[in-house]
């Protein structure tokens, strides 16, 4: 299957007060075009940041990603259209209603009006928020944003979906609700990427789990066949296995 | 209840207290300040008396009475000080309208005509009428003037030495020298207070990096909350304006526009200091401690209260490096003077080029740490 991400030998280096910190040494791999791609690693391992490199937030300190074939360090204004981001902190504006929110993310994006509005109709629908539409988000569950922020991220009809921890502290029916759409827009055609600390979702869902730790990919293939490598029954152990038992911070 | 047990949670909730707000030491540091600079300027700002004010006295009289009470005005020390309150400057051969027009350019605080025949009509003890003009748009500095000089005829040998004082920019209290100066006050505090949470509260809470990552320009973003502003300070301006004309009878003598003009320059230059200090403060908390510590003495040393020129030297100097006593400034002389452009024109410069240096800056490091 053709890539839709080219990542060669990232490297991520922050200066923080004075000291060098390499969140991100010498990554390389590609993505899929429709696959379901997760980034899996403990605190600090460098999914977050590489995140950011990816969705063009943050530039490289070295190396190159591509992204659809534009390149994330001087094209980023190619790239962002194509993209949607579901970010680990979600990020509602609590005075505005759930509609007013995705008209925002739809004007940003450059949705035409009345393809948005079917859009939002649609999207409310779809995650059963259509009778708190017009209610501000700062009075939502946390169900209910992770719900608003994900349809959000797909207001503009993203090619790519980056999804940062997606169902974190989330009760098991949202959990399941949130993969639910993961899958619906996999099926459409869209290439899901998420992190996650959940082993169970990556294990079931993804096509190919990049293990990380420390900033270094340590492995990537199916969940199946990090199983068999590591002679292990779980994905959690496969994790373990490959990333210690150390507490991180 | 056991009162024992109930005390020593009291205590450990106490000491979580004082923990916590120890180590907010961008909390902690204007909580400190903010009685030292409010003591500090008020009490310098606010004590009630004039120094070294610019007087010009036009003189065409040649007696020795004239000389005396001329000596007399340049001389004078108040009470309580240690300077003159005077600093005089002399002429012959001036109209009333001449004079106006000097107090209008805003060179002079008060304006003394003595007549030709002075001297003369006082030995003689005639009547003679002194005109004395006074810069009424600084209120303050104009009782005190007045004041001085009534007090000074009324101690002269001659009781019929009467002195008239036209009002030339009407009946002004005190109400009409803060007003315009509370409006800029108000733009300013209120521009850089609102750009706070519009950045770093934004950044605090998430949602300006959900925006930067659409394809939007962090100009466009700066511009979409630049022109929020403008819209925002200047309607807030004018139910200001109007509240104060309508409720207080506030005096507004010049041009709408003109106001306008004078906001709009200014509003931008608080608009790039509100980004400066929100792009490089981490959260809205060390937002409020580094804004508190710029807007206190802003609010306190460049004449919104009090008149410039009853403030110590070096409050001064700190009037001259912040834009918002060239608007107090610029406003005054539109709303109590009515007067037109080209006496504001050195305002308008200077508050043009802080806007230049302070959104260059603002946009600089919004682009730099946002």
């Amino acid at each position: 299957m053709e890539s839709i991400i080219e990542v060669r030998n990232l490297t991520k280096v922050f200066n923080s007060r004075g000291r060098k910190i390499t969140a991100v040494n010498d990554v390389s791999f590609d993505v899929s075009n429709g696959e379901i791609f997760s980034m899996i690693g403990p605190n600090g391992a460098g999914k977050s940041t590489a995140f950011a490199m990816m969705t063009t937030l943050i530039k490289p300190t070295s190396g190159s990603i591509k992204v659809a074939g534009f390149d994330a360090e001087n094209e980023d204004d190619r790239i962002r259209p194509i993209i949607g981001i579901v970010p680990q902190k979600l990020s509602l504006y609590p005075d505005l209603t759930a509609r007013e929110n995705l008209e925002l993310m739809g004007n940003l994006y450059d949705v035409p009006k009345k393809v948005m509005e079917e859009r939002i109709e649609y999207y409310l629908k779809l995650v059963n928020l259509e009778t708190h539409a017009d209610r501000f988000t700062g009075g939502f569950s946390g169900g209910m944003k992770q719900r608003l922020s994900v349809i959000s991220a797909v207001i503009h009809d993203p090619q790519i979906i980056f999804w940062d921890e997606p169902t974190t502290g989330l009760d098991p029916q949202t959990r399941q609700a949130i993969w639910k759409l993961g899958r619906k827009f996999n099926t459409e055609g869209k290439t899901l990427i998420f992190t996650t600390h959940y082993m169970d979702e990556a294990d079931k869902l993804c096509d190919r789990v990049a293990v990380m730790n420390a900033g270094k990919l340590m492995a990537l293939d199916t969940p199946e066949n990090l199983k068999k490598a590591s002679n292990s029954t779980s994905l959690e152990e496969v994790f373990i296995h490959l990333t210690g038992e150390e507490i991180r911070d | 209840m056991d009162l024992k047990k109930e005390i020593r949670k009291s205590w450990v909730i106490m000491i979580k207290e004082f923990r916590q707000i120890i180590r907010k030491k961008a909390f902690m540091i204007p909580m400190f300040m903010f009685p030292i600079v409010m003591i500090v300027f008020f009490g310098y700002g606010m004590g009630g008396t004039v120094k070294n004010a610019d007087v010009l006295i036009v003189n065409d009289d040649t007696g020795i009475a004239s000389s005396s009470l001329v000596q007399e005005i340049g001389s004078f020390i108040p009470k309580y000080g240690d300077d003159k309150m005077f600093s005089i400057t002399y002429t012959k051969d001036m109209g009333q309208s001449e004079a106006e027009r000097k107090i209008d350019s805003g060179l002079y605080k008060a304006i003394l005509i003595i007549p030709q025949d002075y001297s003369e009509r006082v030995a003689r003890n005639e009547s003679v009428t002194l005109t004395l003009l006074t810069d009424s748009s600084d209120t303050s500095s104009s009782s005190i003037i007045i004041n001085f000089m009534k007090q000074l005829f009324s101690g002269t040998s001659s009781s019929l030495v009467t002195l008239k004082i036209p009002d030339i920019y009407g009946k002004l209290q005190y109400i009409d020298f803060l007003t315009p100066a509370v409006i800029a006050l108000t733009v300013f505090m209120g521009t850089i207070q609102t750009m706070g949470y519009a950045i770093a509260g934004e950044r605090q809470d998430g949602t300006l990096v959900r925006i930067m990552m659409t394809p939007v320009s962090r100009g466009a973003i700066i511009l979409g909350k630049t022109l929020h502003q403008l819209v925002l300070q200047l309607a807030r301006a004018v139910v200001l304006i109007i509240g104060a004309i309508v409720i207080l009878g506030v005096t507004m003598n010049g041009s709408w526009l003109l106001v306008a003009l004078v906001l709009i320059i200014f509003t931008l230059s608080a608009v790039g200091l509100g980004m400066a200090i929100s792009a490089v403060s981490e959260d809205m908390t060390s937002f409020q401690a580094i804004s508190m510590l710029i807007a206190f003495p802003s609010m306190f040393a460049t004449g919104v209260f009090y008149p410039l020129s009853s403030v110590p030297d070096w409050m001064r100097w700190i009037a001259y490096m912040v834009p918002l006593s060239y608007a107090n400034d610029a406003m005054r002389t539109i709303m109590i003077k009515g007067l037109g452009l080209s006496f504001i024109a050195n305002d308008l410069i200077i508050l043009a080029l802080f806007a230049i240096f302070y959104f260059a800056l603002g946009v600089y490091l919004f682009r730099r740490e946002v």
